[in-house]
């Protein structure tokens, strides 16, 4: 109890110092007395880690390019098995943490920590059984000793690292209202950053920044203007649809510490079929927002899927990289879209900058002067059914992307998904109003040239849709998996298959690295298990 | 024609004879002026989507509402029989679950939805640019098709029909041994049948030759041809097959 309220004392004023770098000397020993605590600084996710794994996508940039290379295309070969975790569990969608020594993974009501080097199990948490959708679990955030959870009854939890025992527990939003939670909130200096899910119901998306230590509220966004506030103009203005309009922020953002801006993605807007409800483009749903995380004041939006009436949330990790672009260096930020599109923005300032399709659709006429796919209205869901690709279940969705800076290729799970939409509303629409049915999926993993939106390489993935994520290091390594159940290693030059193993099932989770001793490892979450891949010893 | 309007008016025969659901009249009567007879809101608001509503337990939250109103926002205290107050609220509770359940859609779906087409132009494309009837026959395998099905898995099925996979395949081994049979797995890796003694056998893909012969692949060829009017009008003919 006597160390904790020192480590507290230490991370406040770690906390205050993020703001104030010019005391960086103060910073270093304070991290030295962290470290003992086995905790994290927050501070040092200003860094991007080498050998770590302390957040969500690994690091704020949301890349998932590791720069580590013991594992690497002369060597990959000889990949074998470290060790499996048999979690006994749903299956496993999470990313783990890996803070010294431990990974910390989730699927709905449960936390596990296990040691990184062998998969022993350290602790298990279980919450209780809960209300609310449990589809899947993204994982939990890390502040010094503290784990940051959310529940399927959107509750945010915060535990004791070294035990999994609660800290405190706070209400998010109302699970009876429709509200629940899957994601990993995201930690930017004495903020925890968290988002909901839920569209089953005509309810508000926002997203909530609370305080690490004693889960008070600091600020909330909500994803819908106010009636008369900038953004209002384009919903209705008679009625409640702007008041009931969905976009959750169900995914992860990113952030970039120089512009002190976080970057996130919003869901559809609800009655999430029903578009004649909601006449207008419905922001700040479907939208990629820059919002600054002191606040929670936006300062600028991109909308990927204006006036959206297919589910097609832009909810998918908007991936941060300084790069060439049109013969200028620039701050960009790209976003695949669950709508089928590839976008490439300036993220200083949200200026558009490359709108590319990177799989085939039809339900657009072109791109508008903003950059934005234009909807064609007669592939808005009807009675009759309209045959769409991509379905709701979309071009892509959560899993992760992946750009490798060396390259210059953004790589995305692209699937084919085609579908019929109906639209079942009679009088005024509610919740849904709808649903599509898939009629074939096949998948299709692309690396997008970010310059031009041109596919470099395409490897097919076979039929159904994979979930599989991706990861790239700086071994000239791709990870990912098939829709068959094989694991996948490809050349990120190429696309061309470097190793595979039939793991017994589909990977529903997007793989991460680490070392530790000298080894490094990759984890991959199938079904229940999670694999770790080293080179023999 | 004829027959579409005899299939519309059972439809509506049996949406008619459908129970008016428990307090539709009582909410009628008492709320539709202000809320909308079906409670998505009019000169009130919609209590649909109404939190108190959402998170009322048999009336605990609602039926005050109803007894002593809102004075402040306009609405009146309604001196309502307690058995009337509940005939509401599971009216109202019964509104919130058919919001929840509107992303139903199943074998009931209503037929009338569906046939938005026109029977003689989908009877030209089955005969003509969709090709069906070089594998099909309305008088062979499509004779009654419309009685075995739902209307929607019949609209489904004409896109995708998901029965077993009859795909074939023919394997030649480095030898130039041809073994074919019933396509069993199919990956980047590795090639799997069952041969006529019905005996399984697998290869590595990159030690052998491999030949899919998949019927249904035309079908998956077609999604990106269709329009969605030749999608209805197919459906609309086919649903002629009794």
């Amino acid at each position: 109890m006597k160390s904790n309220h020192v480590a507290h004392a230490l991370l406040r004023a770690v906390s205050r110092l993020v703001s104030t770098p010019r005391r960086g000397a103060s910073i270093a020993v304070l991290c030295a007395s962290i470290a003992q605590s086995q905790g994290l600084d927050p501070a040092a996710l200003l860094h991007p880690p080498t050998d770590t794994w302390p957040t969500y996508n690994g690091d704020y940039t949301g890349r998932r390019y590791s720069p580590l290379k013991q594992i690497d295309s002369s060597n990959v070969k000889s990949l074998t098995l470290a060790w499996a975790f048999q979690a006994n569990s749903q299956a496993i969608k999470s990313t783990p943490l890996e803070v010294n020594g431990i990974l910390y993974f989730t699927v709905p009501e449960q936390v596990w920590a296990i040691d990184a080097r062998t998969g022993r199990q350290v602790w298990h948490y279980h919450y209780k059984k809960s209300d609310g959708d449990h589809i899947g679990h993204r994982g939990v955030a890390m502040w010094g000793n503290w784990l940051y959870f959310e529940t399927p009854d959107a509750h945010l939890i915060c535990l004791d690292a070294k035990n999994g025992h609660s800290r405190w527990d706070i209400v998010l939003a109302d699970v009876q209202l429709g509200y629940f939670a899957t994601m990993a909130p995201l930690v930017v200096g004495n903020h925890i950053i968290a988002g909901v899910s839920g569209d089953a119901t005509d309810i508000p998306g926002f997203l909530e920044s609370v305080d690490p230590e004693t889960g008070q509220q600091q600020w909330r966004w909500y994803t819908e203007p106010k009636p008369g506030e900038p953004g209002s103009e384009t919903w209705p203005q008679n009625g409640d649809a702007i008041t009931h309009g969905g976009g959750m922020t169900w995914m992860t953002g990113t952030y970039d510490p120089a512009l002190h801006l976080l970057y996130w993605g919003t869901g559809n807007p609800n009655p999430v079929l029903a578009g004649d409800a909601r006449p207008g483009d419905n922001l700040y749903t479907c939208s990629i927002v820059a919002l600054n995380p002191d606040t929670g004041k936006l300062a600028w939006s991109f909308q990927p899927s204006p006036h959206d009436t297919h589910d097609w949330d832009a909810v998918e990790t908007p991936v941060l990289f300084d790069a060439d672009f049109g013969g200028k260096p620039r701050k960009l930020l790209a976003q695949a879209s669950r709508n089928g599109f590839f976008f490439v923005l300036d993220r200083t300032n949200g200026e558009h900058l490359l709108t590319a399709p990177f799989i085939e659709t039809n339900w657009t006429s072109g791109i508008d002067p903003r950059g934005r796919p234009i909807a064609l209205k007669e592939k808005e869901p009807h009675a009759d059914g309209r045959l769409v690709y991509p379905g709701s279940d979309g071009a892509t969705n959560w899993m992760s992307p992946s750009f490798d800076p060396t390259l210059g290729l953004f790589y995305v799970v692209a699937r084919r998904v085609y579908s019929i939409f109906y639209y079942t509303a009679t009088g005024k629409p509610e919740g849904w109003a709808g649903r599509d049915h898939d009629i074939y999926e096949e998948s299709t993993l692309r690396a997008i040239d970010y310059r031009t939106g041109e596919i470099r390489w395409n490897h097919e993935l076979g039929p159904n849709e994979s979930v599989a994520g991706i990861l790239t290091t700086a071994g000239n390594l791709l990870f990912t998996g098939d829709a068959q159940g094989n694991l996948l290693v490809l050349d990120p030059a190429t696309g061309k298959t470097l190793w595979h193993v039939n793991a017994g099932g589909p990977m529903f989770s997007s793989p991460m690295t680490y070392e530790l001793d000298g080894r490094q490892y990759v984890v991959e979450g199938v079904q229940g298990v999670l694999y770790a891949w080293s080179l023999t010893e | 024609m004829t027959r579409l309007l005899a299939l519309f008016c059972a439809a509506l025969a049996s949406y008619a004879q459908q129970p008016t659901p428990r307090g539709q009249k009582e909410f009628t009567q008492s709320c539709g002026f202000c809320h909308g007879d079906d409670a998505t809101g009019s000169r009130g608001p919609d209590l649909v989507r109404s939190p108190l509503v959402n998170k009322d337990v048999g009336g605990d939250l609602i039926a005050p509402v109803i007894r002593n109103g809102r004075p402040d926002q306009g609405m009146p205290a309604l001196p309502l029989p307690d058995a009337t107050i509940q005939d509401i609220v599971a009216f109202l509770h019964m509104r919130v679950g058919e919001a929840a359940k509107s992303s139903h859609v199943g074998g009931d779906y209503p037929l009338e939805r569906l046939l938005t087409g026109n029977a003689d132009a989908g009877r030209a494309y089955f005969n003509g640019a969709g090709k069906c009837a070089s594998c099909h026959s309305p008088a062979g395998d499509l004779a009654g098709i419309a009685t075995k099905y739902a209307p929607l898995f019949l609209e489904e099925r004409i896109l995708a029909p998901r029965a077993r996979s009859n795909a074939t395949v023919t394997v030649t081994t480095s030898s130039g041994e041809q073994i074919a049979g019933k396509l069993d797995h199919l990956d980047e890796f590795s090639v799997s049948l069952r041969d006529a003694g019905g005996w399984y056998h697998s290869w590595p893909r990159d030690k052998v030759k491999v030949s899919v012969q998949d019927p249904l692949q035309v079908h998956r060829d077609m999604l990106t041809k269709y329009t969605d009017a030749d999608i209805h009008n197919l459906f609309a003919y086919l649903e002629t097959l009794k």
